[in-house]
């Protein structure tokens, strides 16, 4: 059975369709990778995973369960996100940002919650960040806090929408990197990326989303090497272009 | 002029009833603190409602606010006094305070700080950035949860200046109660000078109290701004 499986999804704003019979799914350990131009409907798919935006049509399930059948809550705690631009609670520091809801969401208690955070503040390689705040933190560490923040709560599913992209170019690297040991380690990750390096080198399967539709999607090689679409090859191309 | 009016005489006629005038101070500050007090307890609930209500309770809280901000505090006081059904109570013995006139003081300051704190609390949840919620919901709070832990602490530590504004507008503002013939400072002030053969102290009197409301406001606010800087969050000198 497939973790995560989307099937005829559709979404509209005010009449304009932003997604339009989107189908996919995803096995235990998939990593993949969604591009698209701007306003291609990527975010808005990630936001229908976890319930952000509720889709209008079709049906996402999640290890089976239709994610509309499950307390929001719980679907959320399941499946982790991060954000673009980071969005880590101001008023409290990089463990506290992780402590929150490993005590309120899985009801650990404080002595656990902390050793838990700290577990995964080393693994994103910020042990010695623990006490600070996050405007005390350089973009690349924030991002690092936000996946372990997300990676705390051991979800299935690992959602990213454009983690680097609101990050200084020297500091892409860093967070590539932890999503890159995630990736090795098995973990089911979904993520909406420009960073073609990542897309080649970690994703199993590189689907290109355009006007809310999913024009192409397969093995990363197959889609920059020997696209069936036109649409596929422009749009890679512009981005690596751009990456180099 | 001030030559006639500002008589050595009448300054120690004014420091002869220092404990007058201190009592007064007292009321003063209790009334200002109970004001505040119902200012808090109702316009923070007031202020959340305005930011995350809908339908009618909103709709009431709102309505309520604007009506509050739209009365002047001597008016309101006096309806609420001569108005509502409040008991006779009896009085506070040394600081010769009826209770009646505290509580409809209390509670016409009391409300029209709730209607402006409101204000402020409410501006300060909507200068919170939209993700802090998203990313509290992604993390599986629950709406509630998300406005405990995440919006609320933030925006508490937002609304101290404008709570700074308000505290001072309060203090200064109880002397209103003097139209509902309440014994504090301002009230107690015109006793003195209205005795007979004192109405030459009035200048005296009107400066000493002038004196001891700046004192007040002045040391409350740097301790709440030393309060401020005390829970403020940590800022990196680079991003």
């Amino acid at each position: 059975m497939s973790l995560l499986e989307v099937t005829h999804v559709e979404k509209s704003y005010e009449n304009e369709d932003v997604l339009r019979d989107v189908s996919f799914a995803m096995d235990r350990g998939d990593v993949e990778v969604i591009v698209g131009p701007s306003g291609a409907g990527k975010s808005t798919l990630l936001r229908c995973v976890n319930r952000l935006t509720e889709i209008d049509d079709g049906a996402i399930t999640l290890d089976g369960d239709p994610i509309h059948s499950l307390d929001v809550n719980d679907l959320r705690r399941r499946v982790g996100m991060v954000f673009q631009d980071f969005n880590l609670f101001a008023h409290r520091t990089a463990r506290g940002n992780i402590t929150l809801g490993l005590e309120e969401v899985l009801e650990l208690d404080h002595a656990t919650a902390v050793d838990r955070a700290d577990a995964y503040l080393d693994r994103v390689g910020l042990a010695d960040q623990a006490d600070s705040y996050p405007a005390e933190l350089s973009g690349g560490q924030k991002q690092r806090v936000g996946i372990a923040r997300a990676l705390a709560m051991e979800p299935e599913l690992m959602l990213f929408d454009e983690p680097t992209s609101a990050l200084d170019p020297e500091l892409v690297g860093e967070v590539l990197e932890v999503m890159t040991d995630l990736a090795d380690e098995g973990m089911t990750m979904l993520s909406v990326t420009h960073e073609m390096g990542f897309a080649r080198s970690a994703a199993d399967t590189l689907t290109v989303l355009d006007d809310g539709q999913i024009v192409e999607r397969g093995p990363p090689e197959n889609l920059f090497e020997d696209p069936d679409h036109d649409r596929t090859a422009a749009f890679l191309g512009q981005l690596t272009d751009l990456g180099q | 002029m001030f030559g006639t009016v500002l008589q050595t005489g009448d300054w120690g006629f004014i420091l002869a009833n220092w404990e007058w005038l201190a009592l007064g101070t007292v009321v003063t500050v209790l009334l200002t603190a109970s004001s505040l007090a119902v200012g808090l307890l109702a316009g923070f609930p007031a202020g959340a409602i305005e930011a995350y209500g809908s339908g009618r309770l909103r709709g009431a809280v709102s309505t309520a606010g604007v009506l509050l901000r739209a009365t002047p505090i001597v008016v309101l006081m006096v309806l609420v006094y001569y108005g509502l059904p409040i008991p006779r109570l009896g009085s506070i013995p040394v600081l010769d305070v009826r209770l009646s006139a505290f509580f409809a003081a209390t509670l016409a300051l009391g409300l029209r700080s709730a209607a402006y704190q409101s204000q402020v609390f409410r501006g300060a949840i909507g200068s919170i950035d939209d993700g802090q919620m998203e990313a509290a919901r992604s993390v599986g709070l629950t709406r509630f949860q998300a406005i405990r832990h995440v919006i609320l602490p933030q925006a508490i530590r937002r609304s101290v200046p404008g709570f700074q504004n308000e505290f001072t507008i309060v203090l200064k503002d109880t002397s209103v109660a003097i139209a509902i013939g309440l014994a504090e400072l301002l009230t107690r002030a015109e006793d003195l000078y209205l005795q007979p053969g004192r109405d030459t102290a009035m200048m005296e009197a009107i400066i000493v109290i002038s004196v001891i409301y700046f004192v007040l406001t002045f040391t409350t606010n740097r301790t709440l701004e030393y309060l401020e800087d005390a829970y403020a969050i940590p800022e990196g000198t680079e991003t």
